[in-house]
């Protein structure tokens, strides 16, 4: 589970927490794949005429930017989940959120091309007979701004709800059960018109982000780049805070809580930051999904969206990050195969999964990959030990 | 045995000849033609009295007569004399019924009738009249319910008959509604002593008249008027509190239903059962589905249904104990996970075999009307009955933890597995059918519910969160927590609501019960100790 | 017993990795001191008037029978259990009733669990990292990295306890014992003033108890030690002042002697057990 056990060589990368990943192996090889995924799609989209068989249409660009969000996301859960010991079954609110504060920056940028023509007002204000802006809609029409609420939003969500959950010690499955009520309480408070926030239908019709039209498919090419970037940067991120000694305080204290405490170190502070720091990335995962799928509605919010997301982690293997990206593009790939084949099958098969997952591969596709690794050393161990 | 078969069997044939022979006693004398007759006279004065002699004849078939004599359609056929009901005059032949035996006579021209004919004081007395007559037949409940239907449609003429009538009554509610009628057209022509028998009403007809005299010039009378209103307005308030404790104690007796299985399994096996809501649902599909195997005969198919839900959901329960469960002791995330994924495959079985749609469980006749408190105060019957029923359950589920041998294993399993075992207590049966037991009640829960809502496939996710909120709320592996969290928690919900609006109450009490859980975070009652730290 | 020392004189030579200016006042008496504490759940009363007084640097032993209280003294001192009334101070400054975990392990307060816990997923080096006496907030945390010193004082902890060998392996796979040690070794790296040890050589070998029993006697005079232990041989091996619980409160103190020869005692602890 700990990639550098033993410390290594005091080379320049291996100074820096966020450096240090450079240093290992599995990230290396990580951003490399990952690299060469993106780079063979775009040649792949551009290069190739539209009838080739190869050619990578501008929509599957979009479906791989959407599984990349998802990844993303897949890896947020992951780092409180694998490392942390925390199941967060509300992830998917930090998503929303993320996704409803581009999704807010959209709206401000259709101006008074919308139906109604109203210049500042969206069209649902409009037909709602609101007559002005509500206060939390004000600085959405600057990018700078909505991209900080992108992290803000759902950072100072988790900050509030972790302070108040991991202060009073709420952990293991209560902590489950309320991420789960506060993501339902949120999708219900989503759903009222009187929120402001589109209620049912949510926010749709964008147009451009940052001047780029959103229909055309080099904006698509583009966002489906950024989201890989994203990705990339996130896994960075969090390789780094879980190579870190904080990450071995994560994993100490995911196993044995009370003795990290005993050993003077404050759990709950530790717990808050990683849980934050996992939002906010999810809100950026959740802000590059938006401007792809054209939509951003409470649904996001429900609670099956977010249990979802950790069995993708379930099935990729919790507590390696690259294991959340494979079980994310993995599940979801099977998901556009399966809804579009026969989508009656896709519940059974998505509970199948949960419970085979859990059943029968604990440690998911990466503890698949790593058991010969791991038989081996078992046996040179027996040896070693008297 | 025999013998009281024979008699009763033989007294039932008596009584049936006995009504065979009234009925044609009946056709050959009709105590109804002597009065229809003296109606036909010719003069008005007779006719006023005939009709006077057709009320206080207590007949069943005045109410028909008189309203078909207002209606110019009381008839008679000019060369045999029968009387006859028109029932449509449109055109030249009418259709027509015999107005004693009601028999349809086919068409008649409207040459061979010739009707009653009526002035304008007899139809005043007759419109009076028809108000009273319901007053005198035998049913009080009936001369309760034609009292409740004049207030404040009383007018003059009828004030005189009335008096009569509330004089004569038996009944004292009766009475009572007469009195408040005529208080209502007395208070209307502006008498102020009116106000005082209506001041205890909670009818909205004597509101609306007590508002319509403190809108008077009078300022006597309004001021007394609006002292009564603020009576009456203050007894509507109670009303209302009750009105709104009892919809949150039924509110609450759903979540106790929904709950209780749970506090079971979670509670007191520590396993996270998110498969907890189809459990419901499929007691509310066996619902669904022993009324499709009884049609007609709905109250049977309720009460089979119960120890039916119970045995298809604690079966289901077993089986998911047993194939998926039992792999995953110890590892509570997985098994919320995994228990997730059965209530997916669950969902979309029902989807698949019964229908995507939503199906209805018709209520038992006994089980649906309302319990009349008073005017303001009315208990829906199901609900009154899935609260006494939510209650017996936690009762027979507290006897079953206490009081029985598999109750005191359960116990002994939960506090110290290893040595429950090695006193010979096989953990794995009893964690098997405690499992069944929290899905049996969960089954139970499904067959009430199916008599409030529609059943359908997505039934169970609408209770899961707030099942496991109750638990948490209440304190987990305490019942008596779970009960007082459920009740309260759905009293708190419609104490919002009037306030807030459905959705912002729950999202209010979803907000209110994680601060709770930060603040105390072993619920209600939280077990103590060092076994419970953990 | 000379590397002991070695390891004890590297305070000096590494003032750094002393606890910052170790703020315990002990100079107006004892290092530990309990009041007529009182626990009690549902109603059972875990402890009951306890009164305990622990000497700077002194090795005291607690004995009694199961539910005697002691487990509980421990979470009551460690700030895991709030007492129900009583004073607890470290030192005479500090008043550990107003503190949590965190802060009274940072004052300089170590403790070894009954039931070993180190941490299974992490190396048996990482163990002794996460316990070593440094910054121990987040993003110091985060930002940490081993120098020199801190690395060679893990190799010699590591020699302590016997586990070089096994430095770059998980803690899961270690054996009973070696988990204890590991947990011993820990203690160690937090260069804690009081050491609170619950059941030490459960699970060891003679040998190890005997290894045990060296390192715990060797701490005793720079720091102060408490051993909560069943194993009566082991107790008599180093015991110097034995203090005897029975239902939450002190029945009997004084050496091994006098406590062993106490009728009362004799009645409820040790009677039983060489009857048994």
């Amino acid at each position: 589970m700990s990639l550098s056990n033993t410390p290594s060589s005091s080379s320049p990368l291996s100074n820096l927490w966020l450096t240090r990943p450079f240093s290992e192996r599995s990230t290396r090889i990580f951003l490399t794949v990952l690299a060469l995924a993106l780079a063979v799609v775009t040649v792949l989209h551009l290069a190739l005429p539209a009838g080739h068989p190869l050619h990578v249409s501008s929509y599957t660009v979009t479906l791989l930017g959407k599984y990349l969000c998802y990844a993303l996301l897949a890896v947020a859960v992951d780092l409180v989940w694998g490392y942390l010991g925390i199941l967060s079954l509300g992830h998917g609110a930090f998503f929303a959120l993320g996704g409803y504060a581009m999704g807010m920056y959209l709206m401000r940028q259709i101006g008074d091309r919308g139906v109604y023509g109203d210049p500042v007002l969206p069209d649902f204000m409009v037909f709602l007979n609101w007559d002005s802006l509500p206060w939390f809609w004000h600085g959405f029409d600057m990018a700078w701004f909505a991209f900080l609420m992108v992290m803000l939003a759902p950072g100072l969500l988790a900050l509030l709800f972790g302070f108040l959950a991991f202060r009073s010690r709420v952990t293991g499955v209560y902590l489950s059960i309320i991420t789960q009520a506060l993501t339902f309480a949120l999708m219900l408070a989503f759903f009222r018109n009187e929120m402001g926030f589109g209620g049912n239908n949510g926010l749709t019709d964008f147009r451009e982000l940052l001047g780029f039209d959103l229909r055309s498919d080099a904006t698509r090419l583009g966002l489906f780049l950024a989201s890989g970037v994203a990705l990339a940067l996130g896994y960075v991120v969090c390789r780094g805070i879980v190579g870190s000694k904080l990450g071995r305080v994560c994993v100490a204290s995911r196993d044995a809580e009370a003795r990290v405490r005993f050993l003077g170190y404050r759990v709950e502070r530790v717990q808050l930051c990683v849980f934050v720091v996992s939002a906010m990335l999810a809100g950026v995962a959740g802000s590059l999904y938006v401007p792809q799928v054209g939509i951003i509605n409470p649904s996001e919010f429900s609670p099956l969206f977010s249990i979802e997301v950790v069995v993708w982690v379930a099935l990729g293997g919790r507590g390696t990050l690259y294991g959340a990206v494979i079980g994310a593009i993995l599940v979801n790939y099977a998901k556009t195969v399966f809804t579009g084949v026969m989508p009656d099958a896709w519940l059974f098969a998505l509970g199948g999964l949960f419970v085979v997952v859990t059943v029968l591969l604990p440690k998911g596709i990466a503890g698949l990959m790593s058991r010969r690794r791991k038989a081996d050393s078992e046996t040179q161990l027996k040896e070693a030990t008297p | 045995m025999r013998i009281t078969r024979c008699l009763t069997l033989w007294l039932l044939l008596c009584a049936l000849m006995l009504a065979l022979l009234g009925s044609a006693q009946a056709q050959q004398d009709d105590p109804g033609k002597p009065l229809l007759e003296a109606l036909a006279s010719a003069s008005y004065a007779a006719k006023s009295d005939a009709i006077d002699a057709i009320v206080a004849s207590g007949d069943s078939r005045s109410r028909a007569w008189l309203e078909a004599l207002n209606d110019g359609k009381l008839q008679q056929n000019k060369q045999t004399g029968q009387f006859v009901v028109v029932l449509a005059n449109r055109g030249r032949n009418w259709p027509v019924e015999d107005a004693l035996s009601g028999e349809p006579l086919g068409e008649m021209s409207r040459r061979e009738l010739d009707r009653i004919g009526i002035n304008n004081a007899l139809r005043g007395q007759l419109r009076s009249t028809l108000a009273v007559l319901d007053l005198y037949v035998d049913n009080p409940d009936a001369r309760l319910q034609a009292a409740n239907d004049l207030l404040g449609q009383v007018d003059a003429g009828m004030v005189a008959p009335l008096e009569a009538v509330r004089d004569q009554e038996p009944s004292e509610a009766v009475q009572e509604r007469l009195t408040e009628a005529l208080a209502i057209y007395r208070l209307e022509q502006g008498d102020a002593q009116a106000i005082e028998a209506l001041s205890g009403s909670l009818h909205p007809e004597a509101r609306a008249a007590l508002n319509g005299a403190a809108a008077s010039d009078d300022p006597a009378l309004a001021a007394q008027a609006k002292k009564a209103l603020d009576g009456i307005e203050q007894t509507l308030k109670i009303n209302r509190g009750f009105e709104t404790l009892y919809f949150g104690l039924s509110l609450g007796s759903v979540l106790v239903l929904a709950a209780i299985g749970l506090a079971i399994t979670f509670g007191v096996m520590g396993v996270i059962n998110m498969a907890h809501g189809e459990l419901i649902m499929l007691g509310a599909y066996t619902s669904w589905g022993m009324q499709q195997l009884l049609p007609g005969q709905p109250g049977l198919a309720v009460i089979l249904s119960i120890p039916a839900g119970f045995l298809v959901a604690g079966l289901a329960g077993v089986a998911i104990e047993r194939c998926v469960i039992q792999f995953l002791k110890g590892r509570p995330l997985e098994t919320l996970l995994a228990t997730f994924g059965v209530s997916l495959i669950l969902q979309q079985l029902v989807r698949t075999l019964v229908s995507p749609l939503n199906r209805t469980v018709i209520t038992p006749e006994w089980m649906s009307g309302s319990l009349v408190i008073n005017d303001a105060l009315s208990l829906t019957l199901n609900r009154l009955y899935v609260l006494g029923f939510a209650l017996l359950v936690f009762a027979g589920l507290m006897l079953v933890m206490r009081r029985t041998r598999l109750g005191l294993e359960v116990r002994a399993v939960t506090q110290n597995r290893a040595m429950a075992r090695s006193m010979g207590i096989r953990a794995t049966r009893v964690d098997m059918l405690t499992f069944g037991l929290g899905a049996g009640v969960a089954g139970l829960a499904g067959v009430a519910l199916a008599q409030l809502t529609n059943v359908g496939p997505n039934l169970g996710q609408s209770y899961i969160i707030d099942s496991f909120m109750v638990v948490v709320f209440g304190g987990v592996g305490n019942l008596w927590g779970t009960l007082v969290a459920g009740m309260s928690l759905g009293v708190i919900n419609q104490v919002l609501e009037p306030w807030a609006g459905a959705v912002l109450a729950k999202i209010i009490v979803l907000v209110f019960i994680i601060l709770f859980i930060q603040k105390r975070p072993r619920g209600l009652f939280p077990q103590k100790g060092r076994a419970a730290e953990g | 017993m000379s590397l002991l020392d070695a390891l004890a004189d590297r305070d000096r030579v590494f003032d750094f990795l002393v606890p910052a200016a170790s703020p315990v006042d002990v100079r107006h008496g004892p290092i530990l001191y309990l009041e007529d504490v009182n626990v009690s759940f549902d109603g059972f009363k875990a402890i009951n008037n306890l009164n305990l007084t622990i000497n700077d640097g002194e090795l005291r032993c607690i004995i009694g029978p199961n539910g005697a209280g002691k487990t509980t003294m421990m979470d009551i001192i460690t700030g895991k259990t709030r007492p129900d009334s009583g004073q607890v101070w470290f030192g005479s400054r500090h008043n550990l009733l107003t503190k949590n975990e965190p802060e009274i392990a940072s004052l300089g307060i170590g403790r070894k669990f009954q039931k070993p816990t180190v941490f299974e997923a992490l190396s048996v080096f990482d163990n002794l990292e996460l316990a070593m006496s440094a910054d121990k907030r987040v993003l110091p945390t985060l930002t940490a990295r081993l120098s020199g010193e801190q690395r060679s004082r893990i190799d010699e902890v590591l020699e302590t306890i016997g586990l070089e060998a096994l430095c770059g392996r998980q803690a899961g796979i270690l054996s009973h014992g070696q988990k204890q040690w590991l947990e011993i070794g820990m203690l160690l790296m937090q260069r804690p003033r009081l050491l609170l040890v619950d059941e030490p050589v459960a699970g060891m070998t003679e040998q190890e108890m005997e290894r045990t029993a060296e390192l715990l006697t060797s701490l005793a005079g720079k720091q102060s030690v408490v051993v909560v232990e069943h194993d009566m041989g082991f107790v008599r091996s180093i015991a110097r002042q034995v203090t005897v619980l029975h239902q939450g409160s002190v029945l009997a103190e004084g050496t091994m002697d006098q406590v062993s020869n106490d009728p009362k005692v004799i009645e409820v602890y040790l009677g039983a057990e060489e009857e048994a």
